[in-house]
């Protein structure tokens, strides 16, 4: 098939196989006399380890610690940071953490085994949620004030604002965790060969397995091949986690001088893996005395866990995105990433940008409430544009199509109208919101941390494939490079081949996050086609390699978080309209509609495909997916406790995207994935506020909630006081 | 691999005389007991007894009126049957439709769900209201208790060791009321278990204006199912009035004991009790009320958007 239009939906590459059920899963592999492995954890918030009982080993079987790294070994896994540990050794500070692998060759062995494995532990008292942390409960365990990681944001004078304002509003918007629910829970192999050892592993971003893994044997990262395998979704939760389930892997391999594979059930998935960040957002602003803003002041908590692993980077990015959609004349952030005694949090679709999307499209809706304005109204007098200073005082470099986009969506959801018609606490409503999220890494670090490379290789067949370390997770990648190679060579689509990645044969052409891989590697295959194709006819066999190269004038300095964090924003308008059930407080959803400007679509299909799955799981984190955490454990830890919205919770989606070509990306386009997230939910909850007429402070929102605000909450018009 | 020892009887009277004999775990869908003994994967479950397939006996599979005409069920009906055969009463057709997801309700039987005994079981709520009966049997014989009496209280019932249920009779039906409601609030909109779930009946006196008969069950409201003839009793005999319907929402507050989410529950319970009464008071053309009747809107554009295909 030659591709036409570039945006015309084509079939997947992998439709047939997914559906027929052909693709192999890494459960789905077996190698000769490979080991099975099971984790055994800390049962236990926060403590000390007294002592490990180990019930008598039958031959072939082995409970294998940090006491059995290889001299010169490193017992950390390397995610940014580098101290969350593969094996706890004495301290264990969250439920789940790693102390030791059971392996051998029987399952049910070595599942019986483990359970007669018997720890005894100090136990102290931990500190939970971000207040408990904050508070350093049971004394503090990082630095000797329980945070992590903190920077500052500030652009024009805060401090002058509230001299002149003539009313201050403090209110704090919480959210809460969220588990990923990838269709395929976590799993790997690890197979020693000749002088090294080779991963099979679901997961997003295989050199990163190389890197973080290697100096626990002290092995350079090309002695630890990753071999990616197909993989049944990840949302971010593949991005950094496979480390935690490797690093034991490998270290068993080493040991037992065989293999060892270790899948997860759903339970034990759900249980001992990382969730996105709870946060805790509390604004101060400055009003003047018609009720336009003339300063923010904003201080974002993120609950990072037991390890800091990569939460500066999400704690960064949340302080970035915490303006929205809007240019406010002053502005001040504070991010403080704090430690607490649960599973660290790590990466999952938005990366941090949605809690403050939601915390300060919230707020708007609740000044523009107090002061009687419809929220749209409101928020529409302070859109960022072209041109505009973002919250790191750089500018805005494309143009910004909210103004058609909203258009779209009113048009199509009858905004307007159903805005006045609807009176606040009537049981209908109708809520709206306005989302960005910035493309690929922050700043230049593309460039500087990264550093992509790409090749395409023709073969004398006519064949050509590309070789980079991208991987498909579901979301569409494998068609999506293949259709842009295939395009740009004049050749069909058939003959691009485009293979899991292997660390050992393909170039690092970085992760498969942050929404980069259209955008950044995607341009990366178009620059590398349009080398080829002149020699394609000419030449039989040969490579052609890019790098990427950062656009000239936009600095940016990750030292103090200056100037140009983002040179390609996707953007988003999201309008939700609901209504409420006067016995039982339960909401259905009417409509929901939706606008992105994801630059020019590579794939219709593959971007409408985005849409319905990201919207959809904004609206889960906002409403359903309830997962406690008060004394150290997930209380919700299966499927039937854990709440997904279904088809029937939220059915139909009008979508609309804008045409917005970015010069820097692939037929202009640029990243997608995550921007779809993160709107939704702060839609959803305008609606189901202006509904019950009473203000929503926190997510998620299951239906006794709604009766608790119902039955208790303040009423939208009234002045906003700070809830504690 | 674990071994677990399976009995396969092919006809009641076989497996009567096999729980007889030996003590054996009845097994027909499997939807509590296999998740309930599922160990990691790639692992058989242990079962701490022998198991016995009852899977497919087809003295358990039938659905038919009696010469009462009360509607028995056969004790390995599943759901999804129960859902489709119009012979079964409106509640319990309700409940059923809306137990767990459409796979569960294929293999899940009514018997297990009862001798599940959970407090967010889906159908001993429309049992309870309907007075229905459980058939016991043995090689000694049969007996028959009422379900509310069957399920002793939380994870118990009433079942003697040589004892199988072997069908749940139902001696009333909507055609006995003249206004019925039945509202799940689930965890979500499908697929859901139980947050709390209601089921009323009223049947007035022929001056149109007595309450005749007047029934309330309530799921996931505490320990086991509740009802109380006495709460009941306190609109028997008498007319709706704003009285008469607080005196049955406050008695009914009594009896329930919701361990989680307890105001919630309370206040949905006590709003849906209120919201069945007013409206049946009003003698509406529809036999069926729910919570709330939608809002309506005249004009209203159909959403232009490109749907989901």
């Amino acid at each position: 098939m030659v591709v036409g239009d570039i945006s015309r939906a084509i079939r997947r590459v992998d439709a047939v196989s997914k559906c027929k059920g052909t693709v192999k899963y890494v459960s789905d592999y077996s190698f000769g006399d490979c080991l099975w492995g099971r984790l055994v954890r800390s049962s236990i918030p926060r403590g000390r380890i007294l002592a490990i009982h180990l019930p008598p080993m039958p031959d072939g079987y082995r409970f294998v610690t940090y006491k059995d790294l290889p001299e010169g070994g490193h017992n950390y896994l390397h995610m940014i940071a580098t101290d969350w540990k593969c094996f706890a050794e004495n301290e264990v500070r969250y439920v789940g953490e790693t102390i030791g692998i059971m392996v051998g060759p029987d399952k049910d062995t070595v599942e019986n085994l483990r359970q007669q494995i018997k720890i005894d532990y100090e136990e102290q008292t931990p500190a939970v949620t971000i207040d408990e942390g904050l508070a350093c409960k049971g004394g503090a365990f990082v630095n000797d004030d329980n945070i992590h990681c903190r920077l500052s944001l500030k652009v024009g004078d805060v401090d002058e604002a509230f001299r002149k304002a003539a009313k201050v509003v403090t209110e704090t918007i919480e959210t809460g965790f969220q588990e990923h629910i990838y269709l395929e829970t976590n799993g790997a192999c690890c197979i020693p060969e000749d002088d090294h050892y080779v991963i099979y592993a679901s997961s997003q971003c295989p050199f990163y397995i190389s890197k973080s893994i290697s100096p626990l044997l002290n092995l350079t990262p090309d002695k630890v091949v990753v071999r990616h395998t197909t993989t049944g979704g990840a949302f971010g939760g593949k991005e950094h986690f496979p480390d935690v389930v490797c690093g034991p892997l490998l270290v068993a391999a080493y040991v037992m001088k065989k293999g060892v594979k270790m899948i997860f059930d759903r339970e034990e998935d759900i249980e001992n893996s990382v969730k996105r960040h709870p946060s805790k957002v509390t604004f101060k602003t400055a009003l003047d005395k018609d009720g336009n803003i003339l300063g923010m002041d904003s201080v974002v908590c993120y609950n990072v866990g037991g390890y800091l692993s990569s939460s500066f980077v999400v704690l960064q990015r949340g302080c970035f995105h915490v303006t929205g959609c809007y240019s406010f004349p002053s502005i001040r952030s504070v991010g403080l990433g704090v430690a607490t005694n649960t599973f660290p949090s790590c990466a999952f679709r938005g990366f941090g940008a949605p809690q403050t999307i939601f915390a300060v499209e919230t707020h708007l809706c609740h000044i523009a409430e107090m002061l009687g304005i419809d929220p749209l109204e409101y928020k529409s007098r302070y859109f960022i544009k072209q041109g505009d200073t973002t919250s790191t005082n750089g500018k805005i470099v494309e143009r910004v199509m909210i103004p058609e986009m909203l258009e779209q969506v009113k048009k199509a959801s009858d905004y307007d109208r159903k805005s006045k018609a609807y009176k606040w606490g009537s049981g209908r409503g109708i809520g709206i919101s306005f989302y960005n999220h910035g493309g690929a890494f922050t700043g230049n670090g593309e460039q500087a941390i990264i550093k992509a490379r790409c090749q395409l290789h023709k073969f004398a067949n006519g064949d050509v494939e590309i070789l980079c370390s991208q991987t498909e997770m579901g979301q569409g990648f494998h068609t999506i490079l293949p259709k842009i190679a295939a395009y740009v060579l004049g050749i069909p689509i058939e003959k691009v081949i485009f293979r899991n990645p292997d660390t050992s044969r393909v170039p690092d052409s970085g992760p498969t996050a942050a929404s980069r891989s259209t955008m950044i590697v995607g341009e990366l295959v178009e620059r590398a086609a349009n080398l080829m194709k002149p020699r394609y006819d000419k030449e039989e066999d040969f490579t052609v390699e890019t790098h990427y190269e950062h656009p000239e004038g936009y600095p940016w300095d990750q030292n103090t978080f200056q100037g140009y964090a983002y040179l390609g924003y996707g953007w988003g308008v999201c309008a939700v309209e609901v209504e409420v059930d006067p016995c039982t407080a339960e909401i259905t959803t009417k409509g929901i509609w939706s606008s992105h400007d994801c630059g020019h679509p590579i794939d219709e299909k593959i971007v409408h495909g985005q849409v319905n799955g990201g919207v959809l799981q904004g609206l889960g984190w906002g409403s359903t997916e309830v997962m406690q955490n008060t004394d150290g454990h997930f209380k919700q830890t299966s499927m039937s406790d854990y709440i997904i919205p279904t088809s029937m919770d939220f059915p139909k989606q009008g979508v609309y995207l804008v045409d917005n070509p970015y010069p820097w990306g692939p037929f202009g386009a640029k990243g997608m994935g995550e921007l779809v997230f993160n709107g939704s939910a702060a839609a959803y909850i305008d609606a189901v506020s202006r509904a019950i007429g009473k203000r929503i402070n926190r997510i998620p929102l299951p239906t006794e909630e709604v009766m608790n605000y119902m039955l208790h909450g303040t009423d939208l018009r009234s002045e906003i006081e700070e809830v504690r | 691999m674990e071994e677990v020892k399976c009995y396969l009887p092919k006809t009641l009277k076989e497996a009567l005389e096999i729980k007889a004999k030996v003590d054996v775990l009845p097994l027909a869908g499997g939807s509590d007991l296999m998740v309930s003994h599922k160990r990691t994967l790639g692992l058989t479950p242990v079962f701490e007894k022998p198991v016995m397939i009852i899977r497919n006996l087809p003295e358990l599979k039938r659905i038919y009126l009696n010469e009462k005409g009360e509607c028995c069920i056969g004790a390995g009906c599943t759901s999804a049957e129960i859902a489709e055969n119009t012979l079964c009463p409106w509640h319990l057709r309700q409940a059923a439709s809306r137990m767990g997801a459409i796979g569960l309700r294929n293999s899940a039987t009514i018997a297990g769900n009862l001798a599940n005994a959970s407090p967010k079981g889906d159908t001993p709520g429309p049992l309870y209201l309907l007075d229905a009966r459980v058939r016991l049997s043995s090689v000694r014989g049969d007996r028959e208790v009422l379900v509310s009496d069957f399920i002793v209280k939380y994870r118990t019932i009433d079942l003697l060791p040589d004892e199988l249920i072997t069908q749940i009779i139902v001696p009333l039906s909507e055609d006995d009321f003249d206004y019925i409601f039945w509202h799940k609030v689930g965890t979500r909109k499908a697929n859901a278990i139980s947050k709390i779930t209601l089921s009323q009946a009223i049947r007035f006196a022929p001056d149109g204006k007595t309450v005749e008969d007047f029934r309330l069950s309530a799921t996931s409201t505490g320990s086991k199912t509740n009802r109380s003839r006495d709460v009941e009793k306190l609109l028997i005999g008498r007319e709706i009035t704003d009285e008469t319907i607080e005196s049955v929402v406050e008695g009914f507050d009594r009896i329930i004991s919701p361990r989680a989410m307890p105001e919630f529950r309370r206040e949905a319970t006590r709003r849906m009790i209120r919201r069945f009464l007013s409206e049946a008071a009003k003698k509406p053309s529809s036999k069926v009320i729910d919570t709330y009747d939608g809002y309506h809107m005249t004009g209203a554009p159909v959403p232009r958007g490109e749907e989901n295909g």
